[in-house]
């Protein structure tokens, strides 16, 4: 179901990414059943502990993080392979967050193992990309402490720490506030595919601070993140798509296979369309970041791939429930899982429309000579 | 300017890419007439001629046949440069049947005495070829055609009618599909035929199109004879060797390039019309703008796959729906800012690049042409999905 060769990465390396996409069979297999996925549903964490520490286990929490420093020392290519396996099997488990960013600002032992769970908390507002707003940290006699709210941490509940992006000075820094501190309050609001987000409020509570002027750190640190995510959503739409061409082929109307009819045939092809752009775009964006490519072109390969992989997984799994006919409105249905989970992901590390708004942004001046 | 060195086949082939990119673009540069760039219409043969025969005297009109008959044998990977760089600059389309179609088909299926008749003459640019192929009666459904040709001592009499022969009124030679058996499950009873354009019986009738322009033909054959020797390969195995010509050429009607160039167009038209920074065209313009980066993404996986040596799927079919209907969306957006001077038949301010009325009508054969966005969607629901029949 997936193209491993997909990514435009050399052969040796394509041949590594996919024995990666083998080994995550181990937790995700391929085309199997959605149990677990659904027992975690509406639970505390959302995810399962036990789970995320075999991810750190194999290695892939510490993906992103160099070979010296205790990782695997891997790119951009094969966190998106991994992601988008993840993606495939509706894993619950924060791993595009760890691995992409936690990991690397704190690349110690228990974090890359899965033990100790940090979450990234930059976000201030709905529909934004900035990590800087009004949060700040400042030294308080010995005590550096940190003051602000942040919105929409996945999976918040299940975390032990969280990595805060405040201003200091004219500088953004991360700090790291333990969950549960005194001046560290957590409030939870469900999502619609059983998991939650956290809202944090932070009031002169201590931290530790991560990396200081570390602005345009952060903003790659995020772009990694937003392409893991563009990659777990080609995931999400591909398994969705297969399902559905396989309803297709199988539920008879008028003595045939619905799929059979033209009309169906045609939408699929469309559906088929946005999910290899989607691929193409997502591969495109991991090997510029792979590349260490200037930040505005990253920016904008970035935001390509999100906006992309955001409204194509949105397109391919209302369609997919739409196919199923009324058998895709029940929750018995594994499809409506699908498209649950892309709308929690379209709407992480940037919409399509902050998204879209960025890349007009970053994008160089038109070549009008094309 | 065409006294650069003409390169030995074997040495094109051993430059690195970049160089080798680079010594096309500038050769492209110098020899490509200025006043043939962007042209707005496809260009008959008496306007490509000069570009025609600066390409046949450099020795590179045919870089994909193989050298010993007279190509430059070019590895796909450095073809895709070439072509890139030929559409870069903006060269006109040639009357390039001869090299790309029948070309290939004689080199892969015809006799020595074909190959030796024609490919020359085709490098010489002394014999101009059309395709006839689609029947007024066979056109998605092509392998339905009717056009007879039966055998009669050493000769066929061909009797029918094409339609949509691309510069048949430029063209002294044509490749045919012809039936040959009746009786035969209708692939299997399709022969390929060349026939010249002088030949008693054939009647050539200039089709105006939307754009009023006479790019396509009808071609009406009346007890039309021709040579049993003009047979090319075995009778009644027509229909497979034209499939097989559908080689990697295929990719190239979901190239990024037309709609790349209607996009620059567009945002020219844009700052004309004094809307370039009005929210409501910026949200549309960075839209179409991503459709194309994301096209241009996919196309070079599949670019990537022929470097590899790979051959392509039917998925090529994607890039042909994506890069036509993104390529007609941005021609819709042009003539729609442009108000009432998008109904305009002359170009604004005189620019002959900025016609976003020509453009509109122009970009309706896109979605019919090369297989109909209907074919290719059918194509991705049966050869790459596996949908039932």
């Amino acid at each position: 179901m997936t193209a491993p060769d997909a990514m435009g990465v050399a052969d040796d390396r394509a041949d590594g990414i996919r024995l990666l996409r083998d080994s995550a069979a181990a937790i995700v297999p391929r085309g199997g059943p959605l149990g677990r996925i659904r027992a975690l549903r509406d639970t505390e964490a959302g995810f399962d502990r036990a789970v995320l520490g075999e991810m750190g286990a194999f290695g892939w929490l510490g993906l992103r993080v160099a070979d010296e420093a205790g990782g695997v020392g891997l790119g951009m290519a094969e966190l998106c392979a991994l992601a988008e396996e993840m993606g495939h099997g509706l894993a619950p488990e924060p791993l595009v967050a760890v691995a992409a960013i936690a990991a690397p600002l704190v690349p110690e032992e228990d974090v890359i193992a899965g033990v100790r769970v940090l979450l990234p908390a930059w976000a201030e507002r709905p529909h934004t990309l900035d990590p800087a707003g009004t949060t700040m940290a400042a030294i308080d006699g010995a005590t550096l402490r940190v003051t602000g709210r942040k919105i929409a941490i996945p999976m918040a509940a299940g975390a032990d720490g969280f990595l805060v992006t405040a201003r200091e000075g004219d500088a953004l820094s991360v700090v790291i506030v333990e969950n549960g501190a005194p001046g560290v309050t957590l409030t939870v609001e469900a999502t619609v595919d059983g998991g939650h987000m956290g809202t944090l409020t932070l009031e002169a509570a201590r931290c530790v601070r991560v990396a200081e002027d570390a602005g345009p750190r952060i903003a790659r640190l995020l772009d990694e993140a937003a392409v893991a995510t563009a990659a777990e959503l080609v995931g999400v739409m591909d398994r969705a798509f297969a399902l559905t061409l396989d309803y297709l082929g199988t539920r008879q109307q008028f003595g045939k296979p619905i799929g059979s009819f033209q009309v169906l045939q045609h939408r699929a092809a469309d559906l088929k369309i946005q999910i290899e752009l989607s691929r193409a775009a997502v591969g495109h964006a991991a090997a510029v970041c792979d590349a260490s490519a200037p930040a505005a072109q990253r920016s904008a390969a970035v935001s390509l791939a999100k906006a992309r992989a955001s409204d194509a997984a949105m397109l391919v799994t209302r369609q997919a429930i739409h196919l199923h006919g009324g058998i895709g409105y029940t929750d018995e249905a594994d499809i409506g899982l699908f498209l649950r989970r892309a709308m929690v992901l379209a709407a992480s590390c940037g919409t399509a429309a902050a998204h879209r708004r960025r890349y007009a942004a970053a994008a160089p001046p038109l070549d009008l000579d094309a | 300017m065409n006294e650069m060195i003409r390169s030995e086949p074997g040495d094109l082939d051993a430059l690195p890419d970049d160089a080798f990119r680079a010594h096309v673009r500038a050769w492209v540069q110098a020899s490509c007439p200025p006043e043939l760039r962007h042209p707005p219409k496809r260009l008959h043969w008496s306007e490509t001629k000069p570009w025609y025969m600066a390409l046949a005297k450099q020795g590179w009109l045919a870089p994909g046949w193989p050298r010993e008959h007279g190509g430059l044998g070019l590895s796909p990977a450095k073809q895709i440069i070439f072509i890139e760089e030929i559409e870069r600059h903006g060269a006109p389309r040639t009357n390039d049947m001869g090299v790309t179609m029948i070309g290939p088909l004689l080199i892969r299926y015809g006799t020595d005495a074909q190959r030796e008749r024609f490919l020359p003459r085709i490098l010489a640019g002394e014999d101009i070829w059309c395709q006839g192929y689609s029947e007024p009666n066979a056109g998605s459904d092509l392998a339905s055609l009717r056009t007879e040709a039966v055998l009669e001592g050493d000769h066929y009499v061909v009797n029918g009618s094409k339609i949509w022969t691309t510069l048949a009124d430029d063209a002294n030679w044509i490749f045919l599909l012809v039936r040959t058996d009746r009786a035969a499950k209708k692939q299997d009873g399709i022969s390929f035929l060349l026939a010249p354009m002088d030949s008693p019986g054939i009647i050539v009738r200039p089709i105006v199109t939307l754009d009023r322009h006479d790019e396509f033909c009808e071609v009406f054959f009346d007890n039309v004879h021709v040579p049993a020797g003009n047979l090319v390969g075995e009778p009644n195995k027509g229909w497979s060797m034209a499939k097989a010509l559908l080689g990697f050429e295929r990719i190239f009607l979901g190239s990024p390039k037309q709609s790349t160039y209607a996009l620059a167009k567009l945002a020219q038209v844009a700052e004309h019309m004094g809307v370039a920074d009005d929210p409501v065209f910026a949200d549309r313009f960075t839209r179409l703008r991503m459709d194309l980066d994301d096209l241009k993404a996919l196309y070079e996986t599949q670019v990537a796959k022929l470097r590899r040596g790979e051959e392509l799927g039917p998925d090529v079919s994607m890039l042909k729906v994506w890069q036509s209907e993104l390529y007609q969306r941005i021609a819709e957006t042009a003539f729609e800012i442009a108000g009432e001077e998008g109904v305009m038949l002359n170009p604004i301010g005189g620019n002959r690049a900025l016609n976003p009325a020509a453009a509109f009508i122009q970009s309706r054969v896109v979605s019919i042409y090369g297989g109909s966005n209907e074919i290719q969607r059918n194509i991705i629901a049966k050869n790459v999905l596996g949908l039932p029949g």
